[in-house]
C-alpha cells in the first residue's frame, strides 16, 4: 500500500527524513518497504514562454520556437499545432527522461537528446500531457497556466512534490491500511498525538431518515450500516489537489464522488460507498445474503454468480452491491447524479474474505474489512466525505445519518501484569514503565491489583484481545533490540532420536560409495503419476498440470532427472535419494488422515558407463549385477548378514528381473532393471538400473551392537569345486546345497566362473566355486577335508542333477 | 652320467633366472642349446654308454632338451614382448584413474550445518508428516478459519482438511503433545506452497524450525540462541537486529537480519541495497500453543524459529535460480 509523505504532514508533526522515517518505523513492525521521490519524474523538466513560432524552414507540419527557460532562451522544434506565442509550456531540456513515448506502441520512457530535427537543431522538447504521464490528451502540448513562472521545476508547478512510502502490512493490522494508522504508529515513536481532521459540516433541516431507510437481516455478517443522504451534488472532475493525493497513492481519479470516497478511506482506514439515490428502488435499504446461483454484474461489469452465505445489499427489489467488496453497476454515481446515499458500515472479516476468496475478488474494500475495521469509526468517515462533498461539490447534507448499530461491540478491556511482561520478555520493567509504553499507542491504562494495569483498547485496534497481545506491544515500544541478548543458558541433555541418525548415516554411506545425492520433486504430472502405478494422492488445486500428483515411489522423480542429465552430456550416473513417498492407502476414506500412507524411501539409481571414460580403464555399460552388488554391499553395512534375497520376479509397474529385499523375514524393497519401455516413456538411453527400500524397516532390523568374534587361530583350507548343471537351473540353488551340506566350517562360498560352451553340449553350463573352510580348534587334514568335499559333491549331484567337472 | 645330466639341469635354470637381457638370453642358447652346447655335448656322450643304462639316461637327456628348449622359448618370447613397453619411459604425468566421488546435495548440506550447531546447544532432531491436517498446519498454531494469516501461505489440499503442509511448524504441536517440557527440538523438512514457480520462488522448499519451552525461557534467551546460531553459521563479526514482525503461532514476533555479508552492508543487490539480509523468522510461542497441547500456560514459556534452508544455500553459494535444486544436473551437484 502506498502512503503520501504531504498527507501524513497534515496528521501529525515530524521532521525526519524519508529514509529515517523508513528505518524507523520499519523497526516497529510497519515494513516501509521503499520510497519515491515523485519530483525525481520531472527532473529536467522546467516551465518555459514561447517566445516566437516560426515555420521550419524543411517541414511544413513543424514549426520552430524560441522558449526562454529562465536561464537561457532555446531554439526547439515542435510538431504540435497548438503552439504558440506567449503560452507557458512544459519543457523537457536535453538529459530529461519523458516518462511516455508517443511514437512507441508501449509508450515506452526515452532519454531526450539534442537532435537535428529535418536539418534544424532542436535543444529540449514542449511536452502534452500524455508524454507527462499526467493525462491522455497527445494530440497538443500542454498550455500551463499564464501565472505559471518561467524556469520554475515543473514538478513544483505541477504539485508533484510528494514523497511516496510502499508499505507492507501485517495479517494482524488492518489499522495501518491508511493514514490515520500510520500517522498513529510515527505518533507512537515520537510521542506525540495525531491530529484527526475536524468534519464539519452544515445539514439541512430535512432529515436523512425521512428520505431513506436501512435494515439490517443478517447482523452478524454486517453488524453496523450507517448512511447518510446528500442531494444537488455536482458530479465534476476533482481539485487539482484532490487528484494529485490519490494519484500519488496509486489511485485512479475518476469524477468528485468517487474521489472523495477514495481519498476518505486512505485516510480513515473506512471503505465507503456511493450510491446514487434515484437508483435505489423504494429508496431502501436491505442488507441480506444472497440466494444460490444468483446473479450479479459488479461495478467493473463483469456478471458474478452468488452462493448464499455472500451477504448482499439490496434495495426494494434487486441487491446493488456485495457488502464489502464491490458496488453494483446498476446503481452506480454517475455524471447525472444529483443525489446520493453514502454508506459506511462494519461488515465481518471472516464473511468478507470467503465472500473475496469465493468470487476472486479483492478490492480496496474487501483487503481492509477481512483485516477488520473501527467499527466505531463509520459515522465520522461519513461526516468527513460530505464535508469534502459539501465543500467541492456543492453538496446538500441531510440531516443526520442513518445508523444502524443493533448491539454496540462492547469496549476491550485487558488486563496487564508487569511480572508477566517480564516473564516473556526478559526484562525488568516497572508497571510505571508499561504504562508509559502503552500510553505511546494512546492505549489507557488504569491501575488494577498490585501488580496489573487495566488497559483500554481503542476500537481501531481489533488485533489487540488479550494480555500476551499488549505484550508484545510493551515489547515494540521497548525495542526489541534493546532486550538484553541472554548468552547463558541451563545444560539440558538430549536425548537424540534414532530415525533421524540413520539417516544421516545411510546418506554419508551413500556418498561414500560414489553416489551423488539428489532431491527430486515429489510432486509428478498425471502421465507419470499413471507409469508409476496406482494409489497415488491427487492434489485438489495444483499449480500445474505438472504436478498434480504426490509420488508414490522415488524412481519416476529419479528418470526424469537421468533424462535430464543424458540431454546434458552427463553419461556416467550413479544416484541415491532418500525422501518421502505417499499413498491413498484406503480409497474408502480419502478426507481422513489416516488413509494416507507416508514412508520414507532410499533409492539408488545405476545408469550408463560404471566407470568414467580415461586413458588406463576399461569402461562398460553398469549391468545387473553392479545394482545387486551395490545392494549388498548396502545392507550388508546396515543389516550385518539378517537380510536374504528372494529371487523370483515379483510385477512391477516400472521394473523388471525384480527381486525382493527382506530383512528378518521383513519386506524391505526390491532392486531390479527399469523396463525398456519405461526408459522410451522418459527419454532415457540405455539401461538403467534401481534399488528402493524402506528405511524405516531398514532402521527397525538393523543391527546396532556389533559383537566382536575372535580372529581365527587355525590355517583356512581353500578349495574349487565346478559342477556342470542345466543351463535354466539358477545359481542360487546350487549354493544352497553346497552350503546345506558343508558343515559349520565352510566359511566363505564364492562363485568365480560360469562357463557355456562346445566341451559341455548345448543346455549345459559349468558353475565354478572357491570354498574357504575355517576350523576354529584344529589344523584340518587332507582326509577330512576329502570327506566334506565327497559329500558336498554327493550333495549337490543329487539335489541338483549336477556333475563334476573339477575338483581340486 | 645322471649325476651330469642333474647338474646342467641345475646349472641351466640358475644361468636362466639371471638373463635378463636378449645377449644374456643368446649366451645361454650358445652355451646349453647350439650344435656345440653342453646338452649337444652330452648326447654326443651318451653314445659311449652301455646298452643297459642307454633307454633310462636318453630318456632324462631327452627331457632335459625339451625342458631348456621350451624354458628358453618362453623366456625369449616374454622378453620380447616385455620390450615393447620398456621401450616407453615411464611417464609420471599419464592421468590417474578416476574415481566416482559422491556428494550431499547442497540443502542437505546447509540442513546438516544448521542442525549440528543447535545439536551442540542441547537440541534434538525430531520430524513429521508432509501430507498434514488442517488442524496441525493451521487451526492448533493459531489461524482462525478465514483469517488473511492464511493468505501468507497459500496451500495445496488434498481433501477436507487434509492438505501438504505449508511449513514446519505443525511438527511442534505434534512433538509437544507427545513431550512434556522441557522441550528442544530442532526440525528440518520438506514443505509447500501454492505458487507460480520462477527463479525465485518454487512449489517446494525446505525448512529448519525450532522450538524450545520451559520454565523461565524469554525472549532474551531466544535473541542469545539466535545469535549463537548466526555468529557459528555466518562468522562470529556478523551484525544482527530483531524486528518486529506477526506470525499467528508467536507473540510478540521478531524477523531476524543479518548484515549483508556479500557487500559487508555496503548494499548489493542481494540485499536490495538495504546492506541487511532477512535470514529466518521467530517469536515467542503463544499461549494458545500451550493450551492446544495441554500446557500450563502462566508456568511454561518459549521461543520458536524457522528459516527457509534454499534460501540460506542461496545466499551463501551466490545462487541464481532455485529451480537448480530440483533439477538436480549433476553439473550443479558436483560443484559443492
Amino acid at each position: 500500500m502506498r502512503i503520501s509523505h504531504q498527507w501524513l504532514k497534515e496528521l501529525i508533526d515530524f521532521k525526519l527524513t524519508p529514509e529515517k522515517l523508513a528505518d524507523e518505523v520499519s523497526m516497529l513492525g510497519l515494513e516501509i518497504a521503499s520510497y519515491e521521490d515523485l519530483s525525481r519524474k520531472y527532473e529536467k523538466f522546467v516551465v518555459g514562454e514561447v517566445l516566437e513560432r516560426a515555420k521550419h524552414p524543411n517541414a511544413d507540419r513543424l514549426t520552430l520556437c524560441k522558449v526562454n527557460v529562465g536561464k537561457e532562451t532555446l531554439d526547439i522544434v515542435c510538431g504540435a499545432p497548438n503552439v504558440d506565442a506567449g503560452q507557458k509550456v512544459a519543457i523537457a531540456l536535453v538529459g530529461a527522461t519523458i516518462p511516455h513515448n508517443q511514437h512507441d506502441p508501449d509508450g515506452r520512457p526515452f532519454v531526450l537528446e539534442r537532435a537535428k530535427i529535418r536539418g534544424v537543431e532542436s535543444n529540449g522538447m514542449i511536452c502534452s500531457a500524455h508524454e507527462l504521464g499526467i493525462g491522455s490528451d497527445a494530440d497538443g502540448i500542454l498550455v500551463l497556466d499564464g501565472k505559471a513562472k518561467v524556469g520554475t521545476p515543473l514538478a513544483k508547478h505541477l504539485g508533484q512534490t510528494d514523497i511516496v512510502y510502499e508499505i507492507e502490512i501485517t495479517a494482524n493490522r488492518g489499522d495501518w491500511q491508511s493514514h490515520f494508522g500510520v500517522a498513529r504508529e510515527i505518533g507512537a515513536l515520537l510521542g506525540k498525538k495525531m491530529r484527526k481532521p475536524a468534519a464539519k459540516l452544515r445539514e439541512n433541516k430535512v432529515t436523512a431518515a425521512s428520505f431513506a431507510k436501512v435494515k439490517i437481516l443478517d447482523t452478524k455478517k454486517c453488524p453496523r450500516y450507517s448512511a447518510r443522504v446528500l442531494q444537488n451534488v455536482k458530479v465534476a472532475q476533482s481539485p487539482q489537489w484532490l487528484q494529485d493525493r490519490l494519484t500519488a497513492v496509486g489511485l485512479r481519479p475518476i469524477n468528485n464522488v468517487v474521489d472523495v470516497t477514495n481519498y476518505v478511506m486512505y485516510e480513515t482506514g473506512q471503505p465507503l460507498h456511493a450510491f446514487d439515490y434515484e437508483k435505489i428502488a423504494g429508496h431502501a435499504i436491505v442488507v441480506r445474503t444472497a440466494k444460490d446461483g444468483e446473479k450479479f454484474v459488479t461495478l467493473d461489469g463483469k456478471e458474478r454468480t452468488l452462493r448464499s452465505d455472500i451477504l448482499m445489499i439490496c434495495d426494494a427489489e434487486k441487491p446493488v452491491g456485495i457488502g464489502g467488496v464491490m458496488g453494483g453497476a446498476n446503481s452506480e454515481v454517475s455524471d447525472s447524479t444529483t443525489s446520493i446515499l453514502l454508506e459506511s458500515a462494519y461488515f465481518d472479516p471472516a464473511s468478507v474474505r470467503k465472500t473475496s476468496k469465493y468470487l476472486g475478488l479483492s478490492t480496496d474494500a474487501s483487503r481492509r474489512f477481512e483485516r477488520s475495521t473501527d467499527i466505531e469509526g463509520t459515522v465520522y468517515a461519513l461526516d468527513r466525505v460530505s464535508q469534502l462533498l459539501q465543500e467541492m461539490a456543492g453538496a446538500e447534507v441531510l440531516k443526520g445519518s442513518i445508523d444502524i448499530y443493533p448491539k454496540k461491540q462492547k469496549k476491550t478491556t485487558i488486563n496487564l501484569r508487569a511480572s508477566r511482561v517480564n516473564q516473556i520478555l526478559g526484562t525488568n520493567l516497572t508497571k510505571t514503565q508499561v504504562k508509559s509504553y502503552l500510553e505511546r499507542l494512546e492505549l489507557v491504562c488504569r491501575a488494577a491489583a498490585t501488580d496489573a494495569l487495566k488497559v483500554s483498547v481503542p476500537s481501531y485496534r481489533a488485533d489487540l484481545l488479550e494480555e500476551i497481545d499488549l505484550v508484545e506491544e510493551v515489547a515494540r515500544m521497548y525495542g526489541y533490540n534493546n532486550i538484553e541478548t541472554k548468552t547463558r543458558a541451563s545444560i539440558q541433555f538430549s536425548t537424540q532420536t534414532v530415525v533421524k541418525s540413520l539417516q544421516d548415516e545411510l546418506r554419508s554411506y551413500c556418498v561414500g560409495a560414489g553416489f551423488n545425492e539428489i532431491l527430486a520433486n515429489s510432486l509428478l504430472d498425471a502421465k507419470t503419476t499413471e507409469i508409476a502405478g496406482e494409489g497415488a494422492v491427487k492434489i485438489l488445486n495444483p499449480v500445474s498440470v505438472d504436478m498434480a500428483y504426490l509420488r508414490t515411489s522415488l524412481i519416476p522423480g529419479a528418470l526424469h532427472i537421468v533424462r535430464r542429465n543424458q540431454f546434458q552430456g552427463q553419461k556416467q550416473l550413479r544416484l541415491f535419494e532418500i525422501g518421502d513417498v505417499f499413498a491413498l492407502a484406503n480409497r474408502e476414506k480419502p478426507n481422513s488422515f489416516e488413509s494416507y500412507s507416508q514412508e520414507e524411501r532410499v533409492l539408488l539409481l545405476l545408469a550408463g558407463q560404471h566407470s568414467p571414460v580415461s586413458y588406463g580403464v576399461s569402461t562398460r555399460p553398469f549391468d545387473y549385477l553392479d545394482v545387486k552388488g551395490e545392494v549388498q554391499a548396502l545392507l550388508s553395512k546396515f543389516s550385518l548378514d539378517k537380510w536374504s534375497f528372494i529371487s523370483y520376479d515379483t510385477h512391477k509397474a516400472l521394473s523388471e528381473h525384480n527381486v525382493t529385499i527382506e530383512i528378518n523375514g521383513t519386506y524391505a524393497g526390491y532392486f531390479g532393471k527399469v523396463k525398456s519401455s519405461v526408459s522410451e516413456k522418459f527419454e532415457i538411453e540405455g539401461d538403467v538400473y534401481i534399488a528402493e527400500l524402506n528405511t524405516a524397516v531398514l532402521h527397525a532390523q538393523r543391527v546396532n551392537s556389533t559383537k566382536y568374534r575372535q580372529l581365527p587361530k587355525f590355517p583356512k583350507v581353500v578349495r574349487d569345486l565346478a559342477f556342470i548343471v542345466d543351463s535354466r537351473l539358477p545359481q542360487e540353488k546350487v549354493e544352497k546345497a553346497i552350503r546345506e551340506s558343508g558343515g559349520t566350517m565352510l566359511e566363505t562360498l564364492r562363485l568365480f566362473d560360469v562357463y557355456t560352451g562346445q566341451p559341455l553340449g548345448s543346455g549345459q553350463k559349468s558353475l565354478a566355486y572357491a570354498l574357504e573352510f575355517q576350523p576354529s580348534d584344529r589344523t584340518l587334514t587332507v582326509k577330512e577335508i576329502d570327506g566334506i568335499i565327497t559329500s558336498i559333491v554327493a550333495h549337490v549331484q543329487r539335489t541338483c542333477g549336477a556333475t563334476l567337472r573339477a575338483s581340486s | 652320467m645322471l649325476e651330469k645330466i642333474a647338474h646342467i639341469k641345475q646349472e641351466f635354470s640358475s644361468d636362466l633366472a639371471q638373463a635378463n637381457d636378449a645377449q644374456a638370453l643368446e649366451n645361454l642358447r650358445i652355451k646349453y642349446l647350439a650344435r656345440k652346447g653342453s646338452i649337444a655335448a652330452l648326447f654326443y656322450e651318451l653314445k659311449s654308454v652301455s646298452p643297459e643304462e642307454k633307454p633310462a639316461l636318453g630318456k632324462a637327456l631327452n627331457e632335459l632338451r625339451t625342458f631348456a628348449q621350451s624354458a628358453y622359448d618362453d623366456a625369449k618370447l616374454k622378453l620380447e614382448q616385455s620390450s615393447d613397453s620398456t621401450e616407453l619411459p615411464f611417464d609420471v604425468t599419464l592421468p590417474g584413474r578416476p574415481v566416482s566421488v559422491g556428494t550431499k546435495h547442497p540443502i542437505t548440506q546447509t540442513i546438516e550445518e544448521i542442525v549440528r550447531i543447535f545439536k551442540g546447544m542441547g537440541f534434538t532432531v525430531a520430524t513429521g508428516p508432509e501430507v498434514e491436517t488442517d488442524y496441525y498446519n493451521f487451526g492448533a498454531l493459531n489461524f482462525p478459519p478465514d483469517h488473511p494469516a492464511r493468505d501468507m501461505q497459500d496451500t495445496f489440499f488434498i481433501a477436507k482438511d487434509i492438505l501438504l503442509r505449508t511449513h514446519t511448524s505443525p511438527v511442534q504441536i505434534r512433538y509437544m503433545e507427545q513431550h512434556k517440557p522441557p522441550v528442544r527440538v530442532v526440525i528440518p523438512g520438506r514443505v509447500y506452497r501454492n505458487e507460480a514457480v520462477s527463479a525465485r520462488s518454487h512449489v517446494l522448499f525446505h525448512q529448519v524450525e525450532g522450538l524450545y519451552v520451559d520454565e523461565g525461557v524469554t525472549m532474551g534467551d531466544l535473541k542469545g540462541t539466535l545469535v549463537a546460531f548466526v555468529k557459528q553459521f555466518y562468522g562470529s563479526s556478523v551484525k544482527y537486529k530483531f524486528r518486529p514482525t506477526f506470525f499467528p503461532f508467536t507473540e510478540p514476533s521478531a524477523d531476524m537480519y543479518i548484515s549483508c555479508f556479500i557487500c559487508n552492508g555496503k548494499g548489493c543487490s542481494m540485499c536490495k541495497y538495504a546492506g541487511w539480509l532477512e535470514i529466518l523468522g521467530s517469536g515467542m510461542v503463544h499461549p494458545h500453543l500451550y493450551e492446544n497441547v495441554g500446557y500450563d500456560t502462566e508456568k511454561y514459556t518459549g521461543f520458536a524459529f524457522g528459516m527457509g534452508v534454499e534460501r540460506i544455500a542461496i545466499l551463501r553459494h551466490g545462487i541464481d535460480d532455485i529451480r537448480l535444486f530440483t533439477e538436480n544436473d549433476l553439473r550443479f551437484l558436483k560443484q559443492f
